[in-house]
């Protein structure tokens, strides 16, 4: 069953839902009801019979085990002398099963929500490395990992965030909070899912078939619409959701299409991925570089991290040829960007605040992003 | 020189503005005077001046958004030294 997609999964998961609520309301809320409510969806979710791998359910739990192995070795060896290869090592562990599902042909070692999933245990041995996790308990690292609400396309939490909702003790005031947070947000689902971006398909996007140069731009339009609203409205649910269980996890859209540049867009787009991004590869990238002087211009560092961060995101959607374009033409506008604002630092016109100006970034911006989820699309090529 | 010198000083080549001290709480950030890229400049400067082991890892970015907040960081940092 594909999480958030049918009506049936909404019903099957107030049986996760509703005596989390009841629980929570009596103050008998425990983290063993996330762990049972997880285990049991998860099943729903991934349940495929037969006792293998093939089986996806057992697939799923044998990469969180190795996961939570992986860790817990790089955790004990951190604290030896060979810390950096111990480090390297863990990283491949990590990312091994995510390669190996993008480089076999077919799906048999891939389960949905693998790249999300490697994407938190990076962040756990990244947080080892750092000396910000020294411990790692097992109910709290496999809810982090595998938490139902968020395993299958995020947001993408951080171990050390998730740890602070994991503890904390609710007041009766905060519980209904979180019920009346997560029952707006899954209403905001329910609208951008299932009834804005239905309609922008089937009257939109799917009506634009022709190759002409005018169906084409209609339909990065009607593209760039779909994708915001079945993804804000996928990840309106599950914040929403983990709400009724005390999480609250980082919220990944805030208000896209305002954005007055690409680094802006950036802030407000699918913000969990591209934080994680600009965290562990952006910000060690120029860290590295301007501790060892690689580069003997200063803003070098700066250029090539955009390349490089970008250009990941895109091969981490696929291998296709459109996801590298996709990449690099984001790590390219960031980069004109960066440059731009350099070299026109102190022109007064394009610092303007006026109204006419805000509103040409606006319009351009979007443009260009739409152009961007318009290579994505793979119609291009 | 004392601590908060030291990180006006670098702070202030790594934003090319001495608008960062005369304002102590500028928020860096949001007036877009620090990025990513500086706030990484800033933490290799430091790591340097002060002989410390500051690292991208180690900060969040709310500890970093004004300059009185990034002298208080390095003042809590050198006090765990000695």
């Amino acid at each position: 069953m594909t999480p958030y997609a049918d009506f049936l999964y909404f019903g099957v998961s107030l049986y996760a839902l509703l005596p989390a609520a009841l629980l929570g309301w009596l103050k008998r809320f425990t983290r063993i009801w996330l762990v049972f409510a997880t285990l049991g969806m998860l099943a729903v979710q991934y349940w495929q019979g037969g006792s293998g791998l093939e089986n996806k359910f057992w697939l799923m739990l044998g990469y969180a085990t190795l996961q939570w192995l992986n860790a817990r070795l790089f955790l004990k060896l951190r604290a030896q002398k060979v810390r950096r290869p111990a480090f390297y090592f863990a990283l491949l562990v990590a990312l091994l099963p995510l390669l190996a599902g993008k480089f076999f042909p077919g799906d048999t070692l891939v389960f949905v929500g693998l790249s999300y999933i490697t994407f938190r245990s990076l962040d756990v041995l990244f947080g080892i490395q750092d000396g910000g996790i020294q411990a790692l308990p097992l109910a709290q690292y496999s809810q982090f990992l595998l938490f139902f609400a968020t395993i299958s396309s995020g947001p993408i939490d951080r171990f050390q965030r998730f740890g602070q909702d994991w503890r904390r003790e609710r007041t009766s005031a905060e519980w209904l909070r979180d019920i009346d947070g997560g029952i707006q947000r899954i209403f905001t689902g329910f609208l951008y899912k299932f009834i804005l971006a239905a309609l922008i398909k089937q009257y939109w996007l799917d009506a634009v078939s022709g190759a002409e140069l005018g169906q084409t731009i209609a339909y990065m339009y009607a593209y760039t619409f779909y994708l915001f609203f079945d993804f804000a409205g996928y990840s309106a649910f599950a914040v929403g959701f983990a709400y009724f269980f005390g999480i609250h996890p980082p919220e990944n859209f805030r208000r896209p299409f305002a954005a007055r540049d690409l680094r802006d867009f950036w802030n407000r787009w699918h913000i969990s991925l591209s934080f994680w991004f600009r965290d562990f590869v952006y910000n060690r990238f120029v860290f590295a570089s301007v501790k060892g002087k690689w580069f003997k211009n200063r803003f070098t560092a700066a250029y090539l991290g955009y390349f490089l961060s970008m250009g990941l995101m895109g091969v981490w959607h696929g291998l296709a040829a459109h996801y590298i374009v996709y990449g690099l033409y984001h790590g390219a506008l960031l980069f004109l960007t960066d440059w731009l604002n350099r070299r026109y630092r102190n022109n007064r016109l394009l610092n303007s605040d006026s109204l006419f100006w805000r509103g040409a970034s606006i319009f351009l911006t979007f443009h260009l992003v739409s152009f961007g989820f318009l290579i994505f699309s793979g119609r291009l090529f | 020189m004392n601590i908060s010198e030291i990180v006006l000083t670098e702070l202030e080549k790594v934003t090319e503005t001495d608008e960062v001290r005369r304002n102590l709480d500028l928020m860096l950030f949001d007036e877009k005077i620090l990025d990513s890229f500086g706030s990484m400049e800033l933490m290799v400067a430091l790591s340097e001046q002060f002989g410390l082991e500051i690292t991208p890892g180690q900060v969040e970015r709310e500890q970093w958004t004004s300059p009185r907040k990034i002298i208080a960081y390095v003042q809590e940092r050198l006090k765990e030294i000695h």
